[in-house]
């Protein structure tokens, strides 16, 4: 029986460092959109180990709460038990994603990706709390963008993980701007709570979650060893 | 094959110099952490990268393979701080190249280069000149100043100013958080100009002349206009967002496109002298 494109992601999923049974390379040869997701997963762990191992591991609560969210979403296929520390991480494809700028690169993209979802399924709601508040009572975990709402968003300018550069005036740069686009938001959100059917409120709220994203995974992707990689 | 070179700088602000043959329309990636990189062009079929570090900390590394010149610097010992790295460089192109700079600070600037280029910077300004191509900005609190710009603009900050002076511009997107916008030139036919930002002022200058849409709306600030738009008719109405100032309207024949938005910031359309 020839083997379907489900059962080749667990297999790339679950896979250590060797190489992939016959099956699923037969699989490989037969199915482009397989053999893309191979390579992009194989870029991603090169990407990871060249990136060394003395980066500043983010709070254990964050990857229990994205793993979550990853098998809800199915992003991922079996639980594994969050890891402990990046020393420790060094096997699954979920190791990948301990290293901060591989992380703030993927949040960047999950959480552009559950703004494009929350700003579609929000367009018929009239409140955002409601809506949130409904995913929350039909899912045994939060949506997307509250955890990142919670776990990464809520990052202050006094903890931007991986910020551990010793040019100064560039950490002062990147602290004054995280704390522009925390106001942004607060000031964002208290328009949404104040309106909750106004779209434009909605819509700069989005754009400051991603601007916020992208400046974390800016502040991780400058502190990496070498500065400008 | 690549050519791979390493020079590491004399202890005293030495100009070095290496020049790169090559062909039309090469691409140069330059990637320095602190220091002013100067970007200019001439006629000659060569790339010539020039750079000074003062203090000698820092490794300037060039790569050349075929129409592709890489310029980076690297820390020559570890612990070293942004002035003991921070490196200028002045580096002379073919008129037709496509540039690649990434840099934290320092400014940089680009004077009559054609082609695409990219610049990602945290806190260097970036002043263009007489450039012509697609242009892309990524920067968290650098400044942008684009005087005679041709082609296509994407910039996009968090707290830096983004000015287009005499642009001719057929398509700018740009966005910034706390910074103020200015597009003062004319809106091409066909053209598609976005501006966006959260506080701070987006002015735009427009001559009688000029044929445009317009949507300009400031969710909590104020709109102020001085020209005499009438309603669009293009296409299905757009009716005004009840949130918010701003109108929608059409100058002359409406043959551009733009779209002016702010979250608290003031849009001012204001006619040129």
């Amino acid at each position: 029986m020839n083997m379907q494109c489900e059962q080749f992601e667990q297999i790339l999923e679950q896979r250590d460092e060797g190489a992939l049974p016959k099956p699923a390379l037969a699989h490989l040869e037969t199915c482009e959109a397989c053999r893309a997701l191979s390579a992009d997963f194989g870029a991603i762990h090169d990407m990871a180990l060249e990136l060394g191992h003395d980066e500043i591991a983010p709070p254990e609560r964050v990857w229990i709460s994205l793993r979550n969210q990853l098998e809800a979403e199915r992003l991922i296929l079996e639980p594994q038990a969050a890891p402990r520390s990046a020393s420790r991480a060094s096997s699954g494809w979920w190791s990948v994603l301990q290293h901060p700028a591989v992380a703030g690169a993927f949040l960047g993209l999950v959480l552009a990706a559950a703004s494009t979802v929350g700003y579609l399924s929000n367009f018929a709601q009239t409140s955002v709390h409601s809506q949130l508040a409904f995913q929350q009572e039909s899912s045994p975990v939060p949506a997307a963008d509250s955890v990142f709402k919670e776990e990464v968003l809520t990052v202050g300018s006094d903890s931007i993980p991986g910020l551990q550069r010793q040019d100064t005036a560039v950490t002062a740069s990147i602290r004054r701007n995280m704390q522009i686009v925390d106001n942004f938001i607060a000031i964002c959100e208290k328009s949404v709570r104040e309106q909750p059917d106004n779209q434009m409120a909605r819509e700069y709220l989005y754009g400051a979650y991603q601007q916020k994203a992208e400046l974390l995974a800016t502040a991780m992707n400058r502190s990496m060893p070498g500065g400008l990689q | 094959m690549a050519g791979f070179i390493l020079a590491a700088s004399p202890a005293h602000a030495d100009r070095i110099e290496k020049h790169f043959p090559v062909q039309s329309k090469p691409k140069i990636m330059v990637r320095n952490s602190s220091g002013r990189i100067q970007v200019k062009a001439w006629t000659k079929n060569e790339v010539l990268v020039a750079w000074t570090n003062a203090t000698g900390k820092s490794v300037v590394q060039t790569e050349a393979a075929g129409n592709r010149v890489e310029v980076s610097t690297q820390a020559d010992v570890n612990g070293i701080t942004a002035d003991d790295s921070k490196t200028d460089f002045e580096i002379t192109v073919p008129v037709e190249s496509e540039l690649s700079v990434r840099t934290d600070s320092g400014n940089v600037t680009v004077d009559s280069v054609h082609g695409d280029m990219t610049f990602d910077t945290v806190g260097a300004n970036l002043q263009l000149s007489d450039v012509d191509g697609y242009m892309v900005v990524k920067t968290i609190d650098g400044s942008l100043l684009c005087t005679r710009c041709s082609g296509k603009l994407e910039a996009n900050s968090i707290s830096g100013n983004v000015q287009m002076i005499a642009p001719t511009l057929d398509s700018v997107r740009v966005q910034t958080s706390s910074g103020n916008i200015l597009f003062d030139g004319s809106f091409l036919s066909r053209g598609i100009y976005i501006m966006k930002n959260f506080s701070g002022t987006i002015e735009v200058h427009f001559s009688s002349s000029d044929s445009f849409d317009v949507n300009a709306n400031s969710l909590k600030g104020d709109v102020i206009n001085q020209a005499t738009f009438k309603p669009d008719t293009h296409g299905t109405p757009h009716p005004a967002s009840k949130w918010g100032h701003g109108f929608i309207g059409t100058m002359n024949e409406g043959h551009a496109k733009v779209e002016l938005s702010s979250f608290s910031g003031t849009i001012k359309i204001l006619k040129r002298d």
